[in-house]
């Protein structure tokens, strides 16, 4: 991508490069604005950057990452599954990022600053909200309202699907419905198998699907087909899946509008306290550590849910002393993260005759099914599972006995196949889950740092525990033999779906943003990334956030045409 | 070699009266200090040669090489030097100490001085004691985020000497003829002579 340093007064500055910066980027420069894209980290070559190819043997620690550095300066980075020893160069380092938290309430706090942000390693999985979502919070008195509903944001999931492509097998199913998608990835022997199983067992009340996926199945825009190499999150040199940098960067930087500054990280907005408005962004340098200023006429924070929530409550004015934008004092409140990681595998029979040839970077879904038709006692809500089936390769031999010529020559077959359900649990806005600045700390540039507090409640243990024993339930459905249900322990964050700390809502004293993701304290100020979120649902959020944020961009521009912005 | 005869060659009671290991870990520092040339950085020349016999017969050279022709001791000197921790560090050389007490029990000498069949024996006595603490362990370390090495010495050797020959040039392209780019994905079909996974 290109850096370039003037004009220095944007029509719009979006800040952050990531999954919904990328898209800000997209709908603004083709809406005719002259855009500045900040982004904190450093600049993404894809033929330097990107590692899917190189293979294991390759590596210094074969696989096993590098441990004394990573403990060392990704202590927390390391704990998710995809910083790996190709990718966890695209993790922060903690050292450099640092935010504190209570003692007895642990959050991880997963980052990626870069060109792209997060939407390199990402999970892809890309699923609609229903109006069971939507309507959630209004029918249970929890949080606020959301200010729209399926049917507002229906049109917008359509418009970025058919833009990104998803693959995904149609259902028919109303808390999960279908979009626009490519040829759905094959399930394989096993997984054909349970879902046939269940189906008998469970008719249409819990389905199994191919998962949904932002990743291309046949040529598409421009983009190719998936080759089936595995880790999508160590990059994609044939741009088959979807993030910034494969797919609307590119686009944005066509139309010769689009400024993108690596290496800038946001200190704070600047608001003019006579128009109301704010007029721009101040920025330290990533590598000088340089303070500058950039002016525009609106403003997209497309940071991360956390990272533009600690811009706005940096941007403190006399006025809006607890934040900017937060007459209303929910900035920072009211933070979520799906709960994952209650589930069940087992061995699936037979079959040793069959192989999966290919590694699909993709899983198996199980729509949630939790007090969709019926009620629940024990809670509110539900979760929904991925999964997958497969034959476990050589690194079964590890904890198995055995050695020898037969013992080499029996891991040279795969092994039983072994299906998988995990659960993705919702959580509920709680304001008691909340970030504030710590006054005491800053990072490697100054800005002072989150403090987090955050933990699981009831209702979201009550999901967890269900989502294991009702995996074990579908799996003994399924025939599964050796069973074996697990609950793990996983702090908040470490899904990667925070969201939720500068809501939306129609009450300005109860949300910080309005039905367009546009401050109700400040009209030309958007935020459209997990921060906007009123409730969590228990289905990967970006595909939402890229429809909210395509959906926010017409809006600003319409504003913008019509003199209102 | 059978599990039983195994046993009956070293007598069961022997299996703990060979597990004190002070002498041999003065002897390994030794060994240690002694090691300044070369490509090994932990493992002394002693211990290496233990290594090297024991890997291979763990994974030995069938229709495709085996884990000393992929050297797997270099991996694990590496694995001991840049990423245990020296408890894990010391636990495995420990471990090596044992092989050649068991081996000088049983058979009169040293365990890489010992016969093919000899050597199998002494890594069948291992595994069988791995085997009886494994069930518990299991669950546990399979699901860990936090993959560490602090097993008893013959786990971390099955993990080291599999992950290093697996994820070796030999492992990878001989063994498994591992495919980085399949091109296509097939959900069920069946299992053909070339098709490994």
């Amino acid at each position: 991508m290109r850096s370039v340093k003037k004009p220095e007064t944007y029509d719009a500055i979006i800040i952050g490069s990531g999954m919904t910066g990328g898209w800000a980027a997209k709908e603004l420069t083709e809406k005719g604005l002259k855009v500045l894209v900040l982004e904190a980290g450093r600049p993404i070559e894809p033929d330097r950057d990107y590692v899917e190819h190189v293979p294991i043997t390759e590596m210094k620690f074969r696989g096993m990452n590098d441990r004394q550095e990573t403990l060392k300066d990704q202590p927390i980075q390391r704990t998710c599954y995809a910083c790996d020893e190709w990718a966890s160069k695209f993790f922060v380092k903690d050292t450099e990022h640092p935010y504190t938290m209570d003692p007895d309430k642990p959050f991880a706090w997963i980052r990626g600053r870069q060109v792209g942000g997060k939407s390199i390693m990402w999970a892809r999985q890309s699923y609609r909200w229903s109006d069971l979502d939507f309507e959630a919070n209004a029918r249970e008195g929890i949080g606020v309202d959301w200010p729209i509903r399926y049917a507002d944001i229906e049109p917008w999931y359509n418009y970025v699907e058919d833009f990104a492509g998803i693959t995904g097998q149609a259902e028919g199913l109303a808390q999960l419905p279908d979009g626009h998608f490519l040829p759905p990835m094959e399930m394989n022997c096993a997984e054909v198998a349970v879902k046939e199983r269940m189906a008998s067992q469970f008719g249409r009340d819990r389905v199994m699907t191919i998962g949904r996926a932002a990743i291309l199945t046949q040529t598409h825009n421009g983009r190719a087909a998936c080759h089936y190499c595995g880790p999508c999150h160590r990059g994609c040199i044939t741009r088959s899946y979807f993030s910034s940098v494969n797919a609307t960067l590119p686009v944005a930087e066509k139309t010769g509008r689009m400024t993108l500054r690596p290496y800038s990280v946001v200190h704070s907005l600047i608001f003019d306290s006579q128009t109301r408005r704010v007029t721009g962004v101040k920025v330290i340098d990533g590598q000088t550590h340089r303070a500058m200023e950039f002016q525009g006429r609106i403003i997209f924070v497309c940071a991360s849910a956390l990272e533009s929530t600690r811009i706005l409550l940096n941007s403190a004015t006399p006025e809006f002393s607890s934040g900017l934008a937060n007459s209303s004092g929910e900035l920072g409140k009211n933070l979520m993260d799906h709960i994952m990681g209650g589930g069940a595998d087992g061995v699936i029979p037979g079959f040793l005759d069959r192989v999966q040839t290919g590694r699909r970077p993709n899983g198996i879904y199980v729509p949630r099914f939790r007090n969709v038709s019926g009620t629940e006692k024990n809670f509110v809500r539900g979760y929904a599972y991925q999964g997958q089936a497969e034959r476990e390769g050589w690194e079964r031999g590890i904890h198995e006995s055995g050695f020898g010529a037969s013992f080499k020559n029996s891991l040279r077959k795969p092994g039983p196949w072994k299906m998988t359900f995990h659960g993705f649990g919702e959580c509920l806005p709680n304001p008691a889950n909340f970030v504030e600045i710590d006054k005491e700390r800053v990072d490697a540039w100054g800005v002072p740092v989150l403090k987090i507090h955050c933990e699981w409640r009831d209702n979201e243990k009550a999901l967890l525990h269900d989502m294991m024993i009702q995996a074990a339930e579908m799996l003994t459905a399924a025939g599964a033999v050796e069973i074996r249900p697990y609950k793990q322990n996983n702090p908040p964050g470490l899904t990667i779906h925070e969201m939720g700390t500068a809501r939306m809502g129609t009450d300005p004293k109860k949300s910080v943003l309005n039905a367009h993701n546009q401050a109700h304290d400040v009209k030309n100020l958007f935020m459209t990334d997990g921060a906007c979120m009123a409730s969590s649902s228990c289905v990967n959020p970006s595909l939402t956030y890229m429809a909210l944020t395509a959906r926010a961009c017409d809006y600003a521009v319409s504003q913008m045409k019509k003199g209102e912005l | 070699m059978e599990r039983r005869e195994a046993l009956r060659l070293m007598g069961a009671a022997s299996v703990f009266s060979v597990l004190s290991s002070d002498p041999f870990t003065a002897t390994l520092q030794a060994q240690l200090a002694a090691n300044k040339s070369g490509t090994l950085r932990t493992l002394s020349p002693a211990q290496n040669e233990i290594v090297l016999a024991m890997s291979d017969a763990m994974i030995p050279a069938t229709d495709t090489p085996g884990a000393k022709a992929a050297k797997v001791n270099e991996f694990i000197d590496l694995i001991l030097t840049d990423w245990a921790t020296e408890v894990e560090r010391k636990i495995f050389l420990e471990g090596l100490a044992q092989a050649d007490s068991k081996s000088n029990t049983l058979f009169g000498h040293g365990y890489a001085a010992a016969t093919p069949n000899e050597q199998a024996a002494i890594v069948q006595i291992f595994d069988e004691e791995l085997a009886s603490t494994r069930n518990e362990e299991l669950p546990k370390q399979v699901r860990s985020w936090e993959v560490t090495l602090l097993y008893p010495f013959f786990a971390q050797m099955r993990r080291l000497v599999l992950v290093g020959y697996y994820t070796s040039p030999i492992g990878q392209d001989q063994e498994l003829k591992v495919e980085v780019i399949p091109g296509a994905l097939h959900g069920c079909v069946p299992v053909e002579p070339e098709v490994k996974q």
